[in-house]
Parts: C-alpha cells; sequence; structure tokens
C-alpha cells in the first residue's frame, strides 16, 4: 500500500512496522481497559444472559475491582497461596501480606510477608519468606509479634494483626525519610536539572553552597550535608521526622560549627521545615 | 628507617615500604595482566594517590645522570604519567612493566598502599578469585550481668535495631581489637561495579611497625577481604587461601588462620558500641560470585525470595492497585504463545507434525512452563548469579516402599504419619553430621521436636555435592529437559533457600534459611 505514494524522505519498512506495532499494542491496551470497564459497570451486568460464559468473566472483573479497591485504599491485604515445594509443610498453603506503598504519586510494586504454618501442633504462623528489604527490622517485628509456640506451659500468642500494622508503619517510615532526602535535594537544588542551570550562571557564587545531601546509613535516618569548603554535616532523624541530632564539622577553625548548624536549622524541630527553610532561602 | 623499633599497638602505616626485590612484591605484581599494570601505576601517580605512593624521582639540579642506569629517573610525576601512557599505546610484555616499576620508578620500595591497590586490582580482574561467606550481624541482648561472662551472650530476637556501620570508626574499634603482637594494614575501596565497600586486611606477624619487619619475605595469603554491602546487615568475609607447597601450608596455613581468626572475632565487637552489641552469625552461603552474595544476601528484595518466589521481588512487574484490567495469570500463554500455536495448528493441518512429535513438544513446553514456576527468573544460564557448590546433607528416614499409597496421598498425611510412629525412644545421632548441623543450627526448638517424634528410623548417611559453573542453571535446565520431573522436585534444588550448605530433613532445609530471620 505505501509502496503507491513514496513520500519525499522515504520511511524505511522498518519503521513502518515498528509503527503499526505500536499502534497496534496501543489500541490492544485500549480495548482491554474498555472491556474491563463494560464487563464492570452494573448496565452491562443487567444485559449478560444468566447461562453465558460472559458473566463468569465479568465476575472476575468485579472481584479484580474490589480488591483493588482494598489495596489501594487499605494498603494492607492478604491473599492465600501455594507454595510449589512437594514437601511443604502444611500442604503447602501460604498466607501472603501485600503491603502497598505509595510513593511520588505512583504505587510500587506491593512489599510481600509470604507466612506458613510450620509446627505441627499449632497453629502459629511463620514468615516463610519476604520481600522486605534488610533495613527493615522484620526479624525483631516477627519476634515480637509472631513468636514461636511456647513449650509446655508457656504459651505465647501471635498477633498477627498488630505485627502487619507496625510492619506497614516501618515500610512507609523507611520510604517517606527516602521522600524527605529527595525532597531535600530538590530544596537544596540539587537535583539533575536545578544544578546544571546552576553550574550555567556561575561557579563561584560562595563556598558556603550546599553541594550534597544523601542518607548514611541503610535506614536513611541519618543524613548528610556536604558543603563546597569541605564543611560535613550529619542530621539525624526519628521516626516522625523530628530532628533529633544535628552536627557541622569543618570550616574555618576545623572542629565543630556551630553557626552553620544553627543557620541551617533556624530553630526547625521537624525535616519538613529544614525543607521549607532550604527552598525559601535558594 | 627509624633507628629503634619499639612495638606499639598502631596499626601499619600506608606509606610503609616493601623492597621491590622482596619475593611477595614480585608475586603480587606478576599476578597482574599488562594492561592492570600500567592502569595501575598510573593511579598510582594520580594526584590522590601520589603522597601515599611517591615515585624515584631526579633532582632538577642534580645533572649527574648514572649512565648504566636503564630507567633514568623522570623528574616529575607528570613526565612519569606521560611515560606509561606512552607504554600504555605500545605493545610489549608484561615483564617489561614489572622491570621498570621494580628496578626503575619504585626502586625505593613499593609502599603498604601500593601493595594493596595491587591486590585489590587483582580483586577486580578476577572477580572469582576469592570465596566469600555471608555472615549476618545480629544484635544481642544487653548483658543482665555486666561483671560476670559465664553467662554466654545471646541473640536479642525481638531487637528492631538495624545494625549501623560507619567504615571510619570500624576501623578505629577494630584496631584497638588487634592484639599488639601483630600487625595489620587496612585499606578501604569501593567496588567498582557493585554496591559493596571492600577492606583489606594484611596482617604481618610483628610487634613492629618498621621497614625492617618488612624485610623479611611474608606470606601473601596472610591478606584477607572483608566485604561490607550497602545498607544490608551482612558482612562477607574472604576465605583465607591455601597457597604455596602443601607442606608449607600446613605449618603456615595453620598459623595465618588463627590470625584471621583474632581479626574476625574483632570484627562484631568493632560493630558493636556501648549498650549495643552485636555478633556474626552463619549465612550457610559460601560462593565466588559476589553478585549472586549481593543478590541473596544484599540490600534489595530479593534476600529472602529466591527460587519460584522471586516473582514477588521482580521491581519490573507492574502492579498497581489503579490497574483495572484483568490480570493474566502468570505461566498463562502471551501473544506469541498463541501465534506459535497458531502456526503449529496449520502446519498440523498439513500433516506436518505427526502426534508423536506434537506430544513430545507438549511435554517440552510443559516442562519449560514447571521450569518457570519452580525456579522463577532466577538460575537462568547466562544470569552471572551462580554458586558453584552446594553441600548438603540428606537426613530423611529411608524411603519406606511398604507404605506407598500413605505416600502418594501427599504432605497433607505427614501429620498423621508421625502420629502413628511410636513415639520418643533415644534419638540417634551420628557424629560428624550433628557436628556439622549444631554448628548451623539456629533453629533448635522447633526442629528438636520434630527429631524427637522421628528419631527412630533408619536414616543413611547421604551427603549431595553438586558442583559446577552455575548449579542451579543446571538443574533449571535438566527441568526444562525434561530429565528432573519439576513438579516433584523438592524445594530445595531450586536455590530458593539461598543456603550453599544444609541439613535436609522431611525434605526440607533445616532451620526455615529461606526466610532470613
Amino acid at each position: 500500500m505505501a509502496s503507491s505514494s513514496p513520500p519525499p524522505p522515504p520511511p524505511t519498512l522498518e519503521d513502518e512496522i515498528s509503527h503499526l506495532q505500536t499502534k497496534i499494542n496501543k489500541l490492544n491496551s485500549l480495548l482491554s481497559l474498555q472491556t474491563s470497564t463494560l464487563l464492570a459497570a452494573p448496565s452491562t451486568r443487567q444485559l449478560i444472559p444468566a447461562s453465558s460464559p460472559l458473566l463468569t468473566v465479568s465476575d472476575s472483573q468485579l472481584s479484580h475491582n474490589q480488591s483493588s479497591l482494598y489495596r489501594s485504599c487499605a494498603t494492607l491485604t492478604l491473599f492465600r497461596a501455594r507454595d510449589p515445594d512437594p514437601n511443604a509443610v502444611d500442604s503447602g498453603s501460604i498466607l501472603g501480606l501485600r503491603i502497598e506503598v505509595l510513593s511520588r504519586t505512583k504505587f510500587l510494586r506491593p512489599y510481600y510477608v509470604l507466612l506458613n504454618r510450620p509446627y505441627p501442633s499449632s497453629k502459629h504462623l511463620r514468615v516463610h519468606r519476604h520481600t522486605i528489604p534488610p533495613c527493615i527490622p522484620l526479624s525483631g517485628l516477627a519476634g515480637r509479634y509472631l513468636p514461636a509456640p511456647g513449650k509446655g506451659k508457656k504459651k505465647s500468642q501471635q498477633d498477627l494483626a498488630r505485627f502487619a500494622k507496625t510492619l506497614r508503619r516501618e515500610v512507609n517510615r523507611y520510604h517517606h525519610r527516602m521522600g524527605v532526602v529527595a525532597d531535600l535535594r530538590k530544596a537544596a537544588g540539587l537535583t539533575g536539572r536545578d544544578k546544571e542551570e546552576r553550574g550555567g550562571h556561575g561557579d563561584g557564587d560562595g563556598d558556603g553552597e550546599l553541594v550534597d545531601i544523601s542518607p548514611a546509613d541503610a535506614e536513611v535516618k541519618t543524613v548528610t550535608f556536604e558543603w563546597a569548603d569541605g564543611r560535613l554535616g550529619r542530621l539525624v532523624m526519628g521516626d516522625d521526622g523530628e530532628v533529633l541530632k544535628l552536627v557541622v564539622l569543618g570550616g574555618d577553625a576545623g572542629g565543630r560549627d556551630r553557626e552553620t548548624g544553627r543557620e541551617l536549622l533556624g530553630g526547625a524541630v521537624n525535616v519538613e521545615e529544614v525543607i521549607r527553610r532550604l527552598a525559601s532561602g535558594a | 628507617m627509624s633507628r629503634i623499633s619499639v612495638p606499639t599497638t598502631a596499626r601499619l602505616p600506608s606509606t610503609l615500604r616493601v623492597e621491590p626485590s622482596n619475593p611477595t612484591v614480585i608475586k603480587i605484581l606478576n599476578r597482574l595482566s599488562r594492561p592492570s599494570l600500567i592502569s595501575l601505576a598510573l593511579e598510582w601517580l594520580d594526584e590522590n594517590h601520589l603522597p601515599l605512593a611517591v615515585p624515584y624521582l631526579r633532582d632538577d639540579e642534580d645533572d649527574g645522570q648514572d649512565e648504566n642506569d636503564f630507567y633514568p629517573p623522570e623528574t616529575s610525576p607528570g613526565a612519569l604519567q606521560e611515560e606509561y601512557r606512552s607504554l600504555q599505546a605500545r605493545k610489549g610484555s608484561k615483564r617489561e612493566i614489572i622491570d621498570r616499576i621494580t628496578t626503575g620508578d619504585w626502586r625505593h620500595g613499593l609502599t603498604l598502599y601500593q601493595l594493596a591497590m595491587a591486590d585489590l586490582q587483582y580483586l577486580y580482574d578476577h572477580p572469582t578469585s576469592q570465596k566469600w561467606s555471608a555472615y549476618r550481624i545480629v544484635p544481642l541482648k544487653p548483658a543482665s550481668d555486666p561483671e560476670g561472662d559465664e553467662n554466654p551472650q545471646e541473640v536479642d530476637r525481638t531487637s528492631l535495631v538495624v545494625p549501623p556501620f560507619h567504615p571510619s570508626v570500624f576501623l578505629k574499634s577494630l584496631q584497638t581489637q588487634i592484639l599488639p603482637d601483630i600487625k595489620a594494614h587496612y585499606q578501604f575501596d569501593r567496588h567498582k561495579t557493585l554496591a559493596l565497600m571492600i577492606l583489606r586486611i594484611f596482617i604481618l606477624d610483628s610487634p613492629y611497625s618498621t621497614n625492617l619487619s618488612l624485610s623479611s619475605s611474608f606470606d601473601s595469603s596472610r591478606t584477607f577481604y572483608i566485604a561490607f554491602p550497602d545498607a544490608s546487615p551482612h558482612v562477607y568475609l574472604s576465605r583465607p587461601q591455601t597457597v604455596g607447597a602443601a607442606s608449607a601450608a600446613a605449618s603456615s596455613g595453620g598459623e595465618a588462620k588463627s590470625l584471621r581468626n583474632l581479626i574476625v572475632e574483632g570484627i562484631p565487637k568493632a560493630l558493636s558500641r556501648p549498650r549495643q552489641r552485636f555478633a556474626l552469625t552463619s549465612t550457610s552461603l559460601t560462593t565466588r560470585n559476589l553478585e549472586e552474595m549481593l543478590e541473596r544476601r544484599g540490600s534489595a528484595r530479593t534476600n529472602s525470595a529466591g527460587g519460584g518466589w522471586s516473582v514477588y521481588a521482580d521491581e519490573k512487574v507492574k502492579e498497581s492497585p489503579l490497574q483495572t484490567v484483568l490480570p493474566s495469570p502468570p505461566l498463562s500463554e502471551d501473544g506469541v504463545g498463541k501465534e506459535g500455536g497458531k502456526r503449529r495448528r496449520g502446519k498440523e493441518e498439513a500433516g506436518l507434525i505427526t502426534q508423536a512429535e506434537r506430544k513430545v513438544e507438549q511435554a517440552m513446553k510443559r516442562a519449560r512452563l514447571v521450569a518457570k514456576a519452580r525456579f522463577g527468573e532466577t538460575a537462568k544460564v547466562g544470569d552471572g548469579k551462580g554458586v558453584e557448590r552446594v553441600d548438603l546433607v540428606l537426613e530423611d528416614k529411608f524411603p519406606d516402599f511398604s507404605d506407598d499409597e500413605d505416600e502418594a496421598a501427599g504432605e497433607g498425611n505427614r501429620e498423621g504419619r508421625l502420629r502413628r510412629r511410636e513415639p520418643g525412644g533415644p534419638s540417634v545421632r551420628g557424629g560428624g553430621v550433628e557436628m556439622d548441623l549444631d554448628r548451623m543450627d539456629v533453629d533448635e526448638q522447633d526442629d528438636q521436636r520434630e527429631m524427637d517424634a522421628v528419631g527412630s528410623d533408619w536414616r543413611p548417611f547421604v551427603r549431595l555435592t553438586f558442583h559446577g559453573s552455575h548449579v542451579f542453571a543446571g538443574i533449571r535446565q535438566l527441568v526444562e529437559c525434561g530429565v528432573i520431573d519439576g513438579e516433584k522436585m523438592p524445594g530445595w534444588m531450586t536455590g530458593e533457600e539461598g543456603v550453599t550448605m544444609g541439613a535436609v530433613r522431611n525434605g526440607r532445609i533445616r532451620g526455615h534459611k529461606g526466610s532470613g530471620l
């Protein structure tokens, strides 16, 4: 078809094919989106006859919508899974815990904790597999809220709800702390584009400028500030984002530089206030 | 050289020079390739490293050049850099560069810093040259009786502390742990491609930190490495290598081992702080592959989601709750599969495929799908994340063929079977294996109970060793070919537990290794 009227810059056949391919993909995804919307609509359900196989598809679509709703609103959901290992305990039954994390207006891949029941004489759960990063003290939480069944009279109680709640809070706090560090960088003009702009209008605008802000430990509770003249600051964040400690070292005299520390903090007790100060200052 | 040697507790300074004729220097340099040697020399001449790697230079005033000098000294590091750049462009032998370094530009000796850099360069050139074992840093309970040492320190299972790690603080406190009669030189380096911090420790069996103590030949096997992965409560220790003749290794190897043990014992103490104690526990993973190490004991989600569970850890999969489109179940045929199916059907109609061929093809396809279900995205041949050796001890009861139907009834009946057996009886436990197990076991309690219940059956001593460049990828290939039945294959063959040593009981690796808790 295309060969009948060759345009001036002749597009190669490969270009055309890839272009059409992306178009097909786009239309396909649009089609499936429309299908899912139509299938879940109450008016469509009334039209589907009871004997139609469409009804089962519609049912599964509805249940998917409901679970999505719970996932996005409650952000802590349970599901069932199966262990493919033929020797798995409890015939491979797995209880999954799904923790959603919302970061920068997007849902990240959820974190999973998969629990099973390995104890022959009790219904106690145990963490079987998980995808929680090691900077979150999962083992400590499991030790506190999901202890192994005690021997004899010493019975131990498990509290799955508290375990899940605390874990979810820890995961969210971790992501918030990471977000805070990103915001600090942004407020100080250290993100990619801002930096280039600043580099454009002169390098020599003072040694008092921040050149780097980065997390200094695994839990992102400590943040390192670096100034152009070699001063180095450490800020320790609390669980709720409060500033616990701040120290700045270096400067002209060497040793501790309380002046810069005060300047950076300006009476702020919360990291968000530091971000606001940095943003207004820059 | 200082005139008096005084034993001190200080570490060996990086500027300490070793005679270039020392066999260890020759050995370290000889291991490197020509391009690595040149880039190393250029790095030494870089202004960041220059103070610790000063070359032999000629004074400007002093014009009396030695005619016989084969490598006339240059006047400045810059000129020397030019020299090495020109060597880089030229072709030649490795010998030439080593000669130039040892009898020319660094004829007055190479500093310990330079030797450390050369050693680390070798490590980067040959990433599998070291065998690493992963250890987990676990918090200990605060001692109830601070004075008495009699109660062994207990692991605090409910602590929420994530062990912090600060390189300089760590080094300082590690130095205080080391006795004054041995000397060590430390060098930190950031791994070039992986999220790791590598600490090279070189131990010298001498109380003096002077050139004289370095003049005799020292053993390079007294070098070992500690790797600290970013944001992960683990430490990887390199295994001491047995180099040299067997007879020499027997005596000096043991000695080097005990020196190493001294330092290893110091590591948890150096990580600890007042009122916050840590200990190292083995995680039964030993491999030469640092990438695999980071996958299993690193900072990402994949630590405790190996094998088929890796589908939960794959960050590429989009799984937003805002997506309303019904997700296709995993392992379903996607578009490509459908097309293939269409093509095959076409061929079938044309009579190109016989019934038998189709059956074989279907079986192959099923085997591939099963492999995908059991291994997920892990254990692929080209992924570079392979362990090279897996040792397992099978502790299972010898299969009882009389109650076949019971076996066929599946795992669900396991508890029932246990109850049927006569309870109790002294558990018969073997010697050597058990020692191994005691060492590895972290979860004595519940395993113990299981053991008591089934202790009186005949359990043959079976030890399995898998060996290869990528053990689990090999098993995956066998499953894909249909040699191993992927559905009946026990879970420890998928590598999902993330261990290279373990004991299998009831078809599972003991101690719940896979959860990483």
